[in-house]
């Protein structure tokens, strides 16, 4: 197993940025370009989650944890220290006229699995994505 | 935002954005948008999304929002032109129903005539 931690400030423009550095270390290790993309938006969703919601709309910490079984699988948790989920979290797509929300709906659709927890100060988007052999660079 | 391109046709507004539409750039893309709209008397806005290669949540509300006030005012919005990026994710969130996408390449022209 590969692990290893990232970590900006979670403004609109760093949190993105952080989430294109996570990709391009996946990319050293994966070789499907639709697979880089999915994780490249589950990424930027959670990331963006952190950036609008985690601060009242302050910047504060923002870091990825990143744990890679080459040939199997990737999980990915994004972290933030914030103010924490609001009520029960909803995996849903909102109804076509919403302006936002779909963010979690959109990780649901292309992870295998996705949590939302609490640990101590600590607010987790835990997401688990299995890829097949044949999408790993030998 | 250089790579913006922002031109009229006799009546709709042509509006194409090459890059990421993701959270640090929709609140500009927007505001753009909107200027050109108060200061312009269109019947339609055509949202050219080819040099799209990557689009979040934050950019599919920023068509959402567009749409709903283009509708809102008895006006259209096209979508034409859909990178298999902006596609496949706006087929995630299953609008590529809900939105007008204009498939046909004579149709886009005649839109923008």
């Amino acid at each position: 197993m590969i692990r290893r931690i990232f970590e900006a400030p979670s403004a609109p423009e760093q949190s993105r940025g952080l989430a294109r550095e996570v990709v391009g270390f996946l990319g050293n290790h994966l070789s499907d370009t639709n697979i880089l993309h999915d994780l490249d938006i589950m990424l930027t969703e959670a990331c963006a989650n952190v950036a609008r919601h985690a601060y009242g709309g302050g910047e504060g910490r923002l870091e990825v944890r990143l744990a890679l079984v080459p040939g199997e699988s990737v999980d990915l948790e994004i972290v933030d220290w914030g103010r924490g989920f609001d009520g029960p979290v909803r995996f849903v797509n909102p109804e076509p006229e919403a302006e936002g929300g779909r963010g979690l709906f959109i990780i649901s659709r292309l992870s295998d699995a996705v949590a939302v927890r609490s640990e101590g100060r600590e607010n987790i988007v835990a997401i688990h994505k299995k890829i097949g052999k044949t999408s790993w660079k030998s | 935002m250089e790579k913006l391109t922002i031109s009229h046709g006799k009546s709709a507004l042509y509006f194409k954005y090459d890059g990421e539409v993701t959270l640090d750039v929709t609140p500009e893309l927007k505001r753009r948008l909107e200027a050109e709209l108060a200061g312009n008397e269109v019947a339609a806005v055509v949202l050219d999304l080819s040099g799209v290669g990557f689009m979040d949540s934050s950019g599919i509300g920023f068509l959402v929002s567009i749409n709903t006030r283009m509708r809102s005012i008895g006006k259209a919005c096209y979508l034409c032109r859909l990178s298999p990026k902006v596609r496949k994710t706006l087929g995630l969130v299953q609008l590529l129903s809900y939105f007008q996408v204009v498939e046909n390449e004579e149709d886009v022209a005649a839109l923008l005539s």
